[in-house]
């Protein structure tokens, strides 16, 4: 790994030399909500905010993805998309870059999807460490996970003063960072002994924590449990916790066309609407709310973890933030830890 | 401000009926300022209930969410009533469900509250963030009292409240069994300032701002499933044969969604302003619903959700009507 300085006045000019030679995606400001973006000039920038409303997984596994076009009729031709592109994914957060690692197993470990393994090959992840997390951020509930660790990214920027200090972690960063020496200073002794202090003061600053240990054990004793009918009661069924949710990952694949163009398209489809699971036959497996809350969190507490042996929630807190009636999967899964089986 | 003594001992009451299933009120929330919709089965259930600003959501949702699935042979349908504690606006959508026949009467036990305003969550968020574990926020000498971390600020309703509060005519729930306290007249009248600004600008910005809004939709349908009113069997959105709305999440597509949301709620939206809480992506949908609602108060002096006797406004012709809109 490099550990190298940026002095906060440069971050403008690294952020133009990174223009320069890719497509950059930061986290800008949309009418009250904060969405990653491609932007033009660095000023377009918004980074005050902790984290984004839309996560940015949308950037490498897209809400609505073109597989490939079509004309209709009896003399289809069929054009294929071009997944080249090269981005930077700027100021994404730590807990956010987890949420790709772990998208990683269900795109490319059995089936191998070629759009996310091209997309994901394409990108790199420049991160930036939260210095302030929110109340509803938990990161610090999974394995040895903090606001300003750098295991996921390619680099990672952290605010400690007047500098950024500047962790290049692998390959993919060093072609990045590459020939901006004017920029990059290497990092002393001091700035690491900043940078870990800054880490300490961010998260004794995340005051709310999860009890994951053998959660997923646990889970498998209690499926049957009144608490999911509880929990399940005042669910309205929406997909704000799915669609906000950096790890979820579920589609639904359609063709739509006119009588000219037509295109195959995947688009995020949610475990919390009732057709998600609706069979042709009419029968439907999860047929109450209470099934579709549980298996939400079955599929990141239970599921994942015993298909890759990673618990599929990064602690991000959106969820939380933006359920319209308080469904807290913080305080969810401390319950069923305590229930008795 | 609420007795809430007065409203457990309600609770406990109509739970304890043989004829009510459960009874759907209010409780504190998991972190900050949240308060969160609950259930009563049992009578000791009711302790759990609360009133105050906090208590946002529209209750009313609940009976039409109730899942019937199918029954066992020989197994009776359990057709017992619902407790629902409301506030005024909520009791008007209960009111319009009822003219549309979407829910019986009988089926249903009103506990009212007489309303003095809620809080806008996002207006609170702003004026009081951070690290907020535990926090109050009670209705005092026409005030907002915060308390945060022991710590109590009195703020001014008119800086917290949506905008559906500040010109609220209906603040005692227009129908109700039960009601706590005592009724209050409002002294507020819709004045639908914001949609006449609105309507005075050039076609071209109202355009653009609406695509701006629009174009930020993930289509997760929160404002559809948080809406009472809200309860067709299948929404037309999710038909597939015929496909009426793309799945693709595209400006156009977005569009499509959220005029007809706003169009289909033409004459049946009561104003609660479920939709824009629980949207996400903070898209001003209340401005929709409140344009169509003025339309319709000029051109046909109705109101919706205000009498449960009335016919609903597609459902009810007129023969002096002087339809105008027909050349």
């Amino acid at each position: 790994m490099d550990t190298l300085l940026l002095s906060k006045k440069d971050l403008p000019k690294f952020i133009t030399e990174l223009i320069k030679k890719n497509k950059v995606f930061a986290p800008v400001e949309n009418n009250g909500t904060i969405i990653f973006n491609q932007i033009s000039k660095p000023d377009e920038m918004n980074l005050d905010s902790c984290k984004s409303e839309y996560p940015p997984k949308a950037l490498i596994f897209n809400q609505t993805e073109t597989l490939f076009k079509f004309t209709p009729g009896t003399k289809a031709k069929i054009e294929s998309i071009d997944l080249d592109e090269k981005k930077v994914i700027f100021g994404i957060r730590p807990c956010d870059a987890k949420s790709v690692a772990i998208l990683d197993h269900a795109f490319s470990d059995d089936f191998k999807d070629p759009y996310f393994i091209k997309k994901r090959e394409n990108t790199v992840l420049v991160g930036l460490s939260c210095i302030k997390p929110e109340i509803n951020c938990f990161c610090t509930s999974f394995d040895d996970d903090t606001p300003a660790s750098s295991k996921y990214l390619d680099v990672l920027l952290t605010d400690i003063g007047d500098n950024y200090y500047v962790e290049v972690t692998n390959e993919k960063g060093k072609q990045l960072t590459k020939g901006m020496n004017q920029l990059l200073k290497p990092a002393k002794e001091s700035d690491l002994k900043k940078k870990m202090e800054i880490e300490k003061k961010a998260v004794d600053m995340i005051s709310r924590h999860q009890k994951t240990n053998g959660i997923s054990e646990k889970l498998d004793k209690i499926f049957e449990h009144p608490m999911w009918k509880e929990i399940a009661f005042k669910c309205v069924g929406c997909g704000t916790c799915t669609y906000l949710c950096p790890t979820c990952h579920c589609f639904d694949i359609q063709d739509e066309s006119t009588l000219t163009k037509g295109a195959r398209i995947r688009v995020w489809d949610t475990c919390m609407n009732p057709e998600y699971t609706l069979h042709a036959s009419g029968y439907n497996p999860r047929p109450a709310r209470t099934n579709r809350v549980r298996n939400r969190i079955y599929h990141k507490y239970n599921y994942y973890p015993k298909n890759f042996d990673v618990i599929a929630c990064v602690g991000c807190g959106r969820c939380i933030d933006l359920c319209p009636v308080n469904i807290d999967i913080i305080d969810v899964v401390t319950r069923a830890g305590e229930v008795k089986p | 401000m609420v007795d809430n003594n007065q409203l457990k001992e309600a609770v406990k009451k109509t739970v304890s009926r043989d004829d009510v299933k459960y009874v759907v009120g209010y409780e504190k929330g998991t972190y900050g300022f949240q308060a969160t919709p609950t259930f009563a089965y049992k009578p000791e259930d009711s302790k759990k209930f609360i009133f105050s600003p906090l208590c946002v959501h529209n209750l009313a949702v609940f009976p039409m969410l109730e899942e019937k699935p199918p029954l066992r042979k020989g197994q009776e349908p359990d057709t017992r009533k619902i407790g629902v504690v409301v506030k005024g606006c909520d009791s008007r959508a209960i009111v319009q469900i009822i003219q549309e026949k979407g829910l019986d009467r009988d089926k249903v036990v009103i506990i009212g509250i007489p309303c003095t305003g809620v809080v806008d969550p996002k207006k609170l968020e702003k004026m009081f963030p951070g690290h907020i574990k535990n926090a109050e926020l009670k209705d005092e000498d026409n005030k907002f009292a915060v308390t945060v971390d022991g710590k109590t600020t009195k703020v001014s309703k008119d800086e917290l409240m949506p905008d559906k509060c500040k010109t609220c005519e209906y603040p005692t729930p227009v129908l109700y069994d039960i009601l706590i306290g005592k009724e209050i007249k409002s002294t507020k009248k819709e004045d639908y300032k914001k949609v006449n600004e609105f309507e005075k600008k050039p076609l071209k910005d109202k355009w653009e701002y609406w695509e701006k809004q629009f174009d930020k939709c993930i289509r997760c349908y929160a404002c559809r499933n948080a809406c009472p009113l809200c309860y067709c069997k299948e929404c037309m959105v999710d038909q597939l044969n015929p496909q009426w709305v793309r799945r693709s999440v595209d400006l156009s597509e977005n569009t499509a969604w959220n005029l007809l949301r706003a169009f289909h709620l033409a004459g049946r939206c009561i104003s609660c302003g479920q939709c824009e809480r629980s949207c996400p992506m903070d898209i001003p949908l209340m401005e929709l619903n409140k344009k169509i609602e003025k339309e319709i108060r000029e051109m046909f002096e109705y109101e919706a959700g205000v009498n449960a006797e009335e016919k609903p406004l597609l459902a009810m012709f007129k023969p002096d009507d002087p339809e105008e809109f027909i050349l």
